[in-house]
Formats: structure tokens, C-alpha cells, sequence
């Protein structure tokens, strides 16, 4: 990289300045708003520091809206379909990447022209689905947990196999054979000697299935309703026909965002090299 | 190796399952929905539902309130699409070449510009929603203040809507791109700007003849992806106005679900949405025959 004079430098950084203003600004907005008193909040000259510093709206943030009931759900919802999707897509992505069967090209493309087909014509015949499995087995399957997480499943799978897959890709296979010969079958090469190796991609996948369930507001309105209401979709209730209540929003918003940064932190390098190489090999 | 072929089938067997009983029957199932008059009065049990052949999708294209409708909230998208990819691209691209450059701190800033990307659609809407308030809102305040508005702009209501969600949207969704843009740029040699140099390139031949030609194939695939996520796009448009949409931000997705589950045409739901999968199909078609077509050439 060439040297730059110091004028350049000087637009250099401004331009990154600018970047990180434009990135931040709103998160400044967001958390300060959250520290601010109603009256402050309902003022027509905001400032961005508030005036009075309170948590008040983190206190109210439950009474308004049942925050962490709902906080609970999708805790649930989501962890249930990382477990699911971890569980089968293991398999899935090892069978992809060790061994080359007929119909392997087939069902990677599959894989990825899931991605592009719009959600709204799954969630139809979901809900017609749920009803018919509701009237003949007798198993209600609309606002219930094992409905919501089959459903987040299906969502993070397809992509989850195809991020493992790459990571699986970059273990030689060699280490396989090694097991093998060494007196394990596949089965045993793959609990014993690969998932130790692949933790970290097998974290990601399910950090990704757990951020999807989190995230996802398109089913849960359909879906959910009072009993299994995720944190998505509650965050929307503070804003009702009579009474805006921005303050403990803001505040909600913060607590909703938590796990995803710490996770998104834990996991950060593979997800990113997974989305990516989704993006571009695809 | 050939003896454990089989036993590959095994190890995908669950994936596959998942596959037809999540994806493909619900697909089928769908489009037989498509062909019913399911309503109300039918969901419970949808065998009893009317088949009433083509005549949802007749509608679609026909039926005086629903096809003007549905053909409104195609151009909205399509304009939504556009200019949200357009800048969105732009400002990727830019910041992307800006962050390849190595400079303290590098690996601190690309990790900045990713939190909006991994935050919460539902909590990015929101507080965009606040920062839009008309009375209350800081975007008014701060535009007031430097003089850029002279009185304040309503922005969720009217022909601003549309521009609202347009920023919103951009700004959350441009650092996937400058992510992608970055790793395409980090496969490009050193050395290649190197020998250019010695052969005399000035800057700009090194930009259109080396990175141009490493990102192309990039920007092709990433302006696929997002064309299909924005054609989808529904958080974005029920967070910032709610359940119920003007006409000014009436898109597929919320067109669909607003005649399905607040109007209980499933039927007429179903057939609207099978036709805007078809729309998607033949753009993933078009692409990957013109864009195999040149990485053949």
C-alpha cells in the first residue's frame, strides 16, 4: 500500500468519521432515549444527551408491555431450533462434504433456491397445515413452542448445512481415513474425531439458527399469539392507537438486542466467512 | 471410498425429510390452496373449501380492487428494490475500498459498521420509527437545526413513507454488502497492482482493470441476493407503519398477508403469492443463464 500524504490522511479519516457516525448516531439515539424521562421524551426539542438521567423506562419496560414473558419465548423458540437445526444439519452438511453421492449437486442447488422463495407462501399453508394436524392428531400446533420451533428450523436450516459445509470442506479428509483405519467407523469419525474439530463452525451454524428464531417477525404474527408471543413481535406492542410508549421501547430494544451481540461476538469470525462464502459461491 | 456412498444417504436423511415435509408439501399444498375458495369458514377443515379452479388467479390480474392493488404494491417494490440496492450498493462498495486499505484500528471499524447488519429487524424499525416522529423525532430536530427544513417534515405518512423505509432499509442493509465487497477485494493479489504500477497504470486503470474485474463477478451475485431479499421484504414496512399499509407502501408480502389473515382469503392469498414466487423464479433463472453464460465465455 502506497504512502499517503497528510491531506490525504486528513479526508481519510474524516471519511471513516463519517461512516462511523452515520453507523452510530441511531444507536446513541436508541440508548440515550432510554435513559430519558416521559416528559423529556414527549418534548419537541430533543437533545441527544438527556437532560435528567432515569431508569425508569427499564423499570416500566415489564409493566407496559410483559417484556420478559415474551423475552422467555423466543429463549425458548429460538434455543429449541438450534438445538434441531444443529442436530440434523450436522449430519446433512458431514454427508455433503465427505462423500460424493449421486444427487449431491441436486440437493445443494435446492438447498440454496430455498433462500430465494418468499416467505409469505410457506406461512399460508403452514397455518392450513397446523389446523389439519390440530383436527386430525389432536396436537394444537398454532401458539405453541414445538409449532414455532419447527417452523425456525426450517428457516436456518438450508443455509446452517451450507455454512458447515464449508467449514467442514476446510477438515482434510485425510483425518477421516486416519479414524477409520485407526479402527473407527464413519459414524465414529464423525462424533469422535470431526464435531471435536468443527466445534467452531457447528457454533456458528447454531448461533445463526438461534439469531433467525430471534429475528423472525413474519411467521410469529400468524403463528404466536398470546401464550407464545416472541420478543420481536412484543417489542411492537408499545405503540398502541392511544398511548406511544418510546421510552420503555427504547429500553426494550436494548434488552432484545443483548443476546444477539454477545452471541454474534462469540461466533463473529465464522458466521461472517459462512455468510459470505454463502453469498459468493452461491 | 465406493462402498460408503450409500451410507452418505443416511447422514442426509433427516435434512431430506425436513426438506419435503417443510419446504416441498407445504410448497404443494400451497399451490392446491391456490385453486380453492378457502376461507373463514373453510380453515378448519380445508377439503371442504370450494375448488373453484383458476379463478384466484383471474383476480389477481382481473378483479377491480385486488389487481389494481396487486399491481400497485409490484411497482412500489420495484421502486423500493431499486433505489435501496442502488445506494445501498454504493455506499458498500465505497466503504469497502475505503477499510482494504491497513490502517490502526482496521479490525475495530469493520466490526462497527456490522452492528447494524446483526441487529434485529424488529429493534432497527423501531427506533428508525422514533427517529422519524414528526414532533418528537431527532431527525426533524437535527434538520431544523441546521437549516436544512424549514418547517417540520412528516415523514411516516404520505409520499414520504416510501423514502423513509428507503433510508432505513439502506442503512441497514449496506454493511452485508461492504462485507462481501471486502472479502472480494482480499482475494486480489498484491502483486498484481505492483506489476501494474511498473508497467505505468495510473490509479484509475488499476481500479478499472484489476478491481473492477475482481469485484464484477461479486456485485453480480450480492445484486441477485438482495434483489430477492428486497422483492421479500416485509419487517421493514410492518415495524415502521404498522399492521394496516397506505397505498404509498403497499408490497407483495403485505398485500398478501393483509387479504390471508385479515380478510381470510386464503385461497386468494395463496394464488397471490404462487404468482410472485414465479416472478422471483424467472428472475433466478434469468440470471443464472446470463450470468453462467459469461463465466463461460
Amino acid at each position: 500500500m502506497d504512502r499517503m500524504s497528510s491531506l490525504q490522511k486528513f479526508f481519510f479519516a474524516l471519511a471513516i468519521a463519517i461512516i462511523l457516525v452515520f453507523v452510530l448516531a441511531p444507536y446513541l439515539w436508541m440508548v440515550s432515549s432510554s435513559f430519558k424521562s416521559t416528559l423529556e421524551i414527549q418534548s419537541m426539542r430533543p437533545t441527544w444527551i438527556p437532560q435528567t438521567f432515569t431508569f425508569q423506562n427499564y423499570v416500566e419496560m415489564n409493566r407496559i408491555v410483559p417484556i420478559m414473558r415474551y423475552f422467555k419465548n423466543s429463549l425458548i423458540i429460538s434455543g429449541g431450533a438450534m438445538i434441531l437445526t444443529i442436530i440434523i444439519g450436522v449430519l446433512a452438511a458431514y454427508g455433503i462434504s465427505r462423500f460424493n453421492f449421486k444427487g449431491r449437486t441436486f440437493y445443494t442447488m435446492l438447498l440454496f433456491s430455498t433462500q430465494m422463495l418468499p416467505g409469505v407462501m410457506f406461512l399460508i399453508p403452514y397455518f392450513v397445515i397446523f389446523n389439519v394436524i390440530r383436527n386430525t392428531f389432536g396436537i394444537p400446533m398454532v401458539d405453541t413452542y414445538h409449532g414455532l420451533i419447527l417452523t425456525y428450523t426450517q428457516f436456518a436450516l438450508p443455509f446452517s448445512i451450507l455454512m458447515l459445509r464449508n467449514y467442514l470442506d476446510s477438515v482434510p479428509r485425510d483425518i477421516d481415513e486416519q479414524a477409520m483405519i485407526d479402527g473407527c467407523n464413519r459414524a465414529g469419525a464423525l462424533f469422535r474425531v470431526i464435531l471435536p474439530l468443527a466445534k467452531p463452525g457447528i457454533a456458528a451454524m447454531g448461533i445463526y439458527a438461534f439469531i433467525m428464531g430471534w429475528n423472525e417477525i413474519l411467521f410469529a404474527t400468524v403463528l404466536t399469539s398470546t401464550k407464545t408471543r416472541t420478543i420481536a413481535l412484543g417489542l411492537l406492542n408499545y405503540i398502541t392507537k392511544h398511548t406511544a410508549a418510546w421510552g420503555s421501547m427504547m429500553a426494550a430494544c436494548i434488552i432484545t438486542s443483548i443476546p444477539i451481540f454477545v452471541l454474534f461476538t462469540l461466533g463473529q469470525k465464522h458466521i461472517v466467512s459462512g455468510l459470505v462464502s454463502g453469498a459468493t459461491k452461491g | 471410498m465406493k462402498k460408503y456412498k450409500s451410507i452418505a444417504y443416511l447422514f442426509i436423511l433427516p435434512a431430506v425429510l425436513a426438506m419435503i415435509f417443510v419446504h416441498i408439501l407445504p410448497m404443494i399444498w400451497g399451490i392446491m390452496i391456490s385453486f380453492r375458495d378457502l376461507n373463514l369458514y373453510t380453515i378448519g377443515d380445508w377439503t371442504q373449501a370450494r375448488f373453484v379452479g383458476f379463478d384466484n388467479y383471474i383476480k389477481a390480474f382481473q378483479d377491480a380492487t385486488i389487481a389494481s392493488r396487486y399491481w400497485l404494491s409490484v411497482k412500489n417494490i420495484v421502486f423500493f428494490s431499486a433505489v435501496t440496492i442502488i445506494i445501498g450498493t454504493i455506499i458498500a462498495l465505497g466503504v469497502a475500498l475505503l477499510l482494504n486499505r491497513k490502517f490502526p484500528g482496521r479490525t475495530l471499524i469493520r466490526g462497527i459498521i456490522l452492528v447494524p447488519f446483526i441487529t434485529p429487524d424488529s429493534v432497527v424499525f423501531n427506533f428508525w420509527r422514533f427517529i422519524f416522529q414528526n414532533r418528537i423525532g431527532i431527525l426533524n430536530e437535527m434538520l431544523l437545526r441546521m437549516g436544512a427544513i424549514g418547517e417540520r417534515v412528516m415523514w411516516l405518512v404520505g409520499d414520504n413513507a416510501m423514502w423513509s423505509v428507503i433510508i432505513a432499509a439502506i442503512w441497514k442493509g449496506w454493511p452485508f454488502g461492504a462485507l462481501v465487497f471486502l472479502a472480494g477485494l482480499q482475494t486480489i493479489p498484491d502483486n498484481l497492482y505492483d506489476a501494474a504500477k511498473i508497467d505505468g497504470a495510473s490509479h484509475w486503470q488499476c481500479f478499472r482493470y484489476i478491481t473492477w474485474a475482481y469485484i464484477r463477478p461479486v456485485l453480480a451475485t450480492l445484486t441477485m441476493m438482495n434483489i430477492l431479499w428486497n422483492f421479500n421484504a416485509y419487517n421493514q414496512f410492518r415495524v415502521l407503519f404498522g399492521e394496516i399499509q397506505s397505498r404509498g407502501t403497499e408490497v407483495p408480502a403485505t398485500l398478501i398477508m393483509t387479504q390471508a389473515f385479515s380478510h381470510f382469503k386464503y385461497g386468494l392469498g395463496s394464488a397471490l403469492s404462487v404468482i410472485w414466487m414465479l416472478v422471483l423464479l424467472s428472475i433466478t433463472i434469468l440470471y443464472l443463464y446470463f450470468f453462467r453464460k459469461r463465466s463461460e465465455e
